[in-house]
This record gives structure tokens, C-alpha cells and sequence, in this order.
């Protein structure tokens, strides 16, 4: 179409984690830094991926296209999960490096809520490059006088699929890099196998999307998930504040 | 909780951001304008003789060894006439014919904003329709070339001028370079981070004797460089953090510096007399083949406790967007006296760049003297922008990449710059990485994406 619905199209993939950057990322640089970092991880381990990949593709779009689709998926999904592993061991050196530097500044140690925020950082960092380059690199012929329909969702342009769906994928990343982050920091066995459960079911969903008209279902079934995830997020998160407040109460 | 009181978070890596926003700025306007430019009129842009493709103009129709050799050539051509110019530069500075190399550089900065500045703006009015006559075109391109030199050499502008002039000057040489051929972009780039690594690290290497030329003459850096140097006035976030303390400490600074800063610093200048601001043009040869200055530079003064007091307290108070909140009533006091100061290259580790809280605890201020200016060349600035508009003309998914690798490349120059206290290149390790990706997704993921994306799968 125009200008003005790939602007659309662009803003519905990533509108909420621009406010969410603006609001709370922006106006701190360490932060900022995380969400580069993490993107660039991200990045990384998709061209491994494709790397792995590259002998096979394409995959022909047959019926039985089903199977090579959730091995890809699947090994996908196991990389980027033992990647958060990995991440998570950096992060927990830069803490230490942090509180270390924060003590001989003599300023307080890092919050909870920092350490929350430095989580929704790097989520936020793989959210955004998911939706970066599963929709925001191909929308440049949305720019353009035309639009574009796949045979297997006909009801609604290609473009505006792959950003919806990008949203979810953005929601599902950014809150569960928090999730996990709690659950590893408190050894809470459920934060940290909800989360590769929910990113794998989430990416298994869209095999869905192969059978003709599936996106019908797909999508909605995607959004529980990110549902699903945001609020497990937000009960955690309220949880733990409520516990750090009452014990700051007793002291 | 988290924002009020002073939380680590908010101050580490400002100056980090303080360089990546403006060299961030400049990558989008190119890929930008590229992007809006290159659609309609490509082809009227093939072809253009600079002397970046003196030897080998490049055809689509050559094989890809002749466009090998003959990238290899103009290469080595253009990397031998920068390293010829700098030298004669480095000459010039040695023997302070810095006359010469203030007008030359005046002429130059004039050159490139309204010669090479004015096309681009004319096919900007072009392909946007922008009713505009001429006359008043070429008025308003008068009057943004003339206070582009101004603000490069004079020290009465605003340093929010300034560092928009270097970031404008940036944009236009590298809105040139994008319209060289394919191959001999790559193959310049690539021997543009050789020759800076040799540059600036080998003995004898121009920039490198330029640097400590500069810096045992105890004058800034001769040279068209982005100063991402922290200033007081309107902080983003911080007016509340316009405390008492940093107030005082400028007040006391004016009071103990003989006046206002400006008048230090003018009274600097003049003792030195126009050596101290010269912007020898080592950036920039004339017209066509301009190139940049590929120094990344940071200096640390670490005699005048008070200034670096003034300086650690703005540098906390303006975040991300630093260059917005830059202003000129602190930098006179902090660039005069770091005339007097001696330019010690120390640094410490990046993790450390703090500054301590706004207006709480002085005395922590006082002992973490750490303030610095992080100084990038202009024509890191330029290379960088080709590199992203060259890969704007391919795909938006490789522009996403090589921004990203540049910027982390940036990043760990930064870090190494931390670790090993002298000036550094800063075009090798983030050229690399952006040509690196470049290819990796080109050939690598963008098959595997959109395979995938075009049939809906994601994870």
C-alpha cells in the first residue's frame, strides 16, 4: 500500500516495545546497552541457526511440509533456550561486577527492581530483534503501491499477519527472559521450565499457519500464550515486590 | 525506588551513549536517505569519478575478477593518497604552519557542506516536491554552509551546533561515498580499517604521531572530531540534578578561573595562538576524495579535581540523548582547563565509567576523577554510514545487522580503549564485524528467514 501502513504495520509489531523502551529502558544507558547486547546475541545465534539450516532450505511447501517445519522449530527453539543459559551465567558475573563497583562508589547495591529491569532488558532486546528481522525486514514492499496475500491465510495481507504475529512473539520474549531470570536467581523449578514450554508450544503453534486458512486459529491460540505469559510475569514480579516490601517492613 | 535514589544503573555507560546516539543518528539518516534516494534515481547516480575509483571505474558488466582487481586498485590508490595527505598534514602541524591548515580546513568544511551538501539537498527538494525557488534555496544553503565553518573552528557556538554539523558533515560525505560502485566500496572499506589499524597503532604511523603531537603540546586534537564531551545547562532528566553542588562548583570555578570560562578559554586561545582549535583538514583532502579522521580519542585530565567534579556530575545527568541536552556554559571551563592539564591517557575499566551520585556524596566525586570527553573522528562517522547505506541498498535485514555490528564493534573499541589507555582506531574491529554480518546474512540467514517468515513460522 503506502508509506503510512508500513509505518503501521512496523508500529503494530513493535509499538509496545518502543513505549516500554522509551519508558523505561531510555533513560538508562546501562540499560540500553543490554537491550544492543542481547539483540546482537540474538542475531548471532539466528545466523547459527541458519548456518545449521542452510543445506535444507527451502523446504518445499508440500503437504507433509509439517515435519522438516517443527524440527526447525524445535532445534530452534532447544538453541536459543540453551542460549538463555548462557546469558544468564553473563549476566550473573556483571552483577557481581556491578554490586562490586556500586560498593566501593558507595552507593546502594542493585536494587530488585533493577535486576528486574536489567531482565526486561535483554528480553525486550530479543523481542525486538525477533520482530527486527522476522517482520520489519521483509515490510519494505509494504512500502510500496501494492500489498501482498499468502495462499494459506487469505484473509488478511501478509504483512499485517507477520507483525500481528510478531507481537505476540515480542511479548512471549520480553516477559519470559524475566520470568526465567527470576526463576534462575530463586531456583524456582516452574519460572524455569515454563519458559522454554511456552516459547516451544508458541513456536509449535505456528505450524499451524501451514494448513490453509490455519491463522485463523493459530493466532488466537498464539495470544493465550503471550496472555498466559504476561501475566504469569506480572503475578511473579508482584509477588516478589510484595515480599521484599514486607521484609523491608519487619526490618 | 529504583530511579530516584540513585541506582548504579543510570550512570554507567553514559559516555558510551553519549558516542553511539550521534554515530546511531547519522547511520539512520543515511540508510535514510539512501533509501528514499537510490529508489528513483539509481541510475542517474552511476558513474560519478571521485578519487576513490581514480584507476577502475566498475561496469556490471565486468567479470567478478576484473571488478576484484580492479576494486584492489582503487583501494590501494585512495589509501595511498590519505596516507601521502596525512603526512603532509602531520608536516604542516609539525612545523605549526597551522595557518595554512586552519584555512585549508575552513575551505574545506565550505566545500563540503555547500558543493557536496547542495546537490543532495537539490535532489532531496526533487524527489519530495518541495516547493522552494531558488533564490531562497541558495540563500538558506549559504547561510547553513557559513555557519557550518563557522561552528567548526570558533569557539562561541553552541557545542549542540557543533556536534550537529559534525554529524550533518558525516551524513553528506557519506551520502557521496554510497554512490560508488559495489565491489569498490567493500574493498575500500575493508583497506580503510587496515590503513587506520596501521595508522594510529604502528610507530611512525600518521595519526598515531599526530595524536601525541597534540597531546605533548597540550592543545585539543587538531582535527574534525566529534566530542561527545558532557556540558552542563538543560539536562534531559536532570534539572532537579542541577544541584547545589555542581552549581557551586561552577560558580567556583568562575570565580577561581578569572572570570567566566569562555574568557579562560579565549585567553587560552590566544595564548596559543589559533594552534590550540586548528581542525588541520587531516580529515579532509579536497573535494572528491575525502576521507575522515580515524581516530578514536579519549582524554582524561586528571589534575583539576574540581572541573572533573563539574564534568562527572553533568556527564551523569545526560542520558541517552546527551547530544540534546549539550550545552555551552559548562564546556569553556572544562575544554580551558583541560588546556592546562596534561593529557594523561588513563582510563579504567569501561565497567567503572560512573559517576558518582548528582549532588549526595562530593566526596566520592572528588576522588573518582574519571570524567573524560570520548572523541570519534569524523570519518569514523562517514565509514560507518557507508557501510550501513551500502547495506541499506541490498535489504533492511542486512542494514539491521551491520548496525548492530558496528555498534557493538564500537562498543568493544570503547572497552579496549578503557583497557589499554591510548588512542585507538576506532574503524577495524567494527568494519570487520559489519562486513562480517554483512555477507553472513546475506548468504546465510536471509534464505533461512524468510523461508520461514514467508510461511508464517516463527519462534
Amino acid at each position: 500500500m503506502t508509506v503510512a501502513a508500513g509505518i503501521g504495520y512496523a508500529l503494530l509489531a513493535l509499538g509496545p516495545s518502543l513505549s516500554l523502551f522509551v519508558a523505561v529502558i531510555s533513560h538508562k544507558p546501562f540499560l540500553i546497552l543490554t537491550v544492543l547486547s542481547s539483540t546482537l546475541v540474538w542475531l548471532m545465534s539466528l545466523i547459527v541457526l541458519a548456518g545449521l539450516w542452510r543445506a535444507f532450505l527451502p523446504i518445499k511447501t508440500t503437504s507433509s511440509a509439517w515435519l522438516p517445519y517443527s524440527i526447525l522449530l524445535l532445534t530452534s527453539v532447544v538453541f536459543q533456550e540453551g542460549l538463555r543459559l548462557l546469558f544468564w551465567r553473563v549476566y550473573k558475573k556483571l552483577e557481581d561486577i556491578l554490586d562490586g563497583f556500586a560498593d566501593r562508589v558507595s552507593k546502594p547495591r542493585l536494587f530488585l527492581t533493577d535486576k528486574m529491569q536489567i531482565a526486561l532488558a535483554g528480553g525486550l532486546g530479543h523481542g525486538v530483534a525477533h520482530a527486527v528481522f522476522f517482520c520489519l525486514s521483509l515490510l519494505t514492499p509494504a512500502f510500496g503501491p501494492a500489498t501482498f496475500y499468502v495462499e494459506k491465510c487469505s484473509q488478511m495481507p501478509f504483512f499485517l499477519v507477520s507483525s500481528i504475529i510478531a507481537l505476540a512473539f515480542v511479548t512471549i520474549h520480553t516477559f519470559s527472559m524475566v520470568i526465567a531470570f527470576n526463576g534462575y536467581a530463586e531456583g524456582n523449578r516452574v519460572d524455569q521450565l515454563i519458559v522454554p514450554v511456552v516459547h516451544l508450544i508458541a513456536g509449535m503453534l505456528t505450524l499451524v499457519n501451514l494448513v490453509s486458512g490455519g491463522c485463523i486459529i493459530g493466532i488466537p491460540l498464539l495470544y493465550c500464550m503471550a496472555v498466559f505469559t504476561l501475566l504469569h510475569c506480572g503475578k511473579m514480579v508482584w509477588k516478589r515486590l510484595m515480599e521484599t516490601r514486607n521484609r523491608q517492613g519487619n526490618l | 525506588m529504583e530511579s530516584g535514589d540513585g541506582s548504579i544503573l543510570e550512570s554507567i555507560g553514559s559516555e558510551i551513549i553519549g558516542v553511539m546516539s550521534p554515530v546511531s543518528i547519522c547511520m539512520l539518516l543515511v540508510v535514510l536517505l539512501v533509501y528514499s534516494l537510490t529508489t528513483t534515481s539509481s541510475s542517474t547516480y552511476s558513474a560519478v569519478r571521485t578519487a576513490a575509483n581514480l584507476v577502475y571505474l566498475e561496469s556490471p558488466a565486468d567479470t567478478p575478477t576484473e571488478k576484484l582487481e580492479g576494486a584492489l586498485l582503487n583501494a590501494l590508490v585512495f589509501v595511498i593518497l590519505i596516507a601521502l595527505v596525512t603526512f603532509l598534514l602531520v608536516l604542516l602541524y609539525y612545523y605549526r604552519c597551522t595557518n595554512f591548515l586552519k584555512h585549508y580546513t575552513r575551505f574545506s568544511a565550505f566545500f563540503v557542506l555547500s558543493f557536496m551538501g547542495g546537490p543532495i539537498f537539490l535532489t532531496i527538494i526533487q524527489h519530495f516536491n518541495i516547493p522552494v525557488d531558488s533564490i531562497t534555496c541558495f540563500i538558506l544553503l549559504v547561510n547553513f554552509s557559513i555557519l557550518g565553518v563557522l561552528s567548526v573552528f570558533s569557539n562561541g557556538v553552541p557545542i549542540l551546533i557543533r556536534q550537529s554539523y559534525m554529524v550533518a558533515l558525516g551524513i553528506i560525505v557519506a551520502a557521496w561515498f554510497t554512490r560508488l560502485p559495489e565491489w569498490t566500496t567493500w574493498v575500500l572499506l575493508v583497506a580503510l580499517a587496515l590503513y587506520d589499524l596501521v595508522a594510529v597503532l604502528a610507530p611512525g604511523g600518521p595519526l598515531k604521531i599526530l595524536v601525541e603531537l597534540a597531546s605533548t603540546r597540550e592543545e585539543d586534537l587538531p582535527a574534525l572530531v566529534y566530542e561527545a564531551r558532557p556540558t552542563t545547562g538543560t539536562n534531559v532528566s536532570g534539572s532537579q540534578g542541577r544541584s547545589s553542588l555542581a552549581g557551586l562548583l561552577v560558580a567556583g570555578m568562575s570565580q577561581n578561573g578569572g572570570g567566566d570560562g569562555s574568557n579562560d578559554r579565549g585567553v587560552e586561545l590566544q595564548a596559543v595562538p589559533s594552534s590550540s582549535r586548528t581542525n588541520n583538514g587531516n580529515y579532509w583532502n579536497e573535494g572528491a576524495s575525502k576521507r575522515g579522521h580515524l581516530v578514536i580519542h579519549m582524554d582524561n585530565e586528571e589534575e583539576e579535581e574540581e572541573v572533573e567534579v563539574v564534568r562527572d556530575d553533568q556527564e551523569e545527568t545526560s542520558p541517552l540523548m546527551a547530544r540534546n541536552s549539550r550545552e555551552r556554559l559548562g564546556s569553556p571551563v572544562m575544554s580551558g582547563t583541560s588546556n592546562n592539564g596534561n593529557r594523561q591517557m588513563n582510563e579504567i575499566p569501561i565497567v567503572e565509567i560512573t559517576r558518582p551520585d548528582r549532588e549526595r556524596d562530593g566526596d566520592e566525586m572528588i576522588e573518582a576523577m574519571n570524567g573524560r570527553g570520548i572523541k570519534l573522528g569524523l570519518g569514523d562517522f562517514v565509514f560507518y554510514s557507508v557501510l550501513v547505506g551500502r547495506a541499506a541498498m541490498y535489504d533492511l535485514m542486512t542494514v539491521y545487522a551491520c548496525y548492530l555490528a558496528i555498534i557493538s564493534g564500537l562498543g568493544c573499541t570503547l572497552i579496549l580503549l578503557a583497557v589499554c589507555r591510548h588512542a585507538l582506531p576506532a574503524l577495524p574491529i567494527s568494519i570487520a564485524l559489519g562486513v562480517m554480518f554483512y555477507f553472513l546474512t546475506r548468504l546465510l540467514m536471509e534464505p533461512f528467514v524468510v523461508g520461514t517468515s514467508a510461511n508464517l513460522m516463527m519462534f
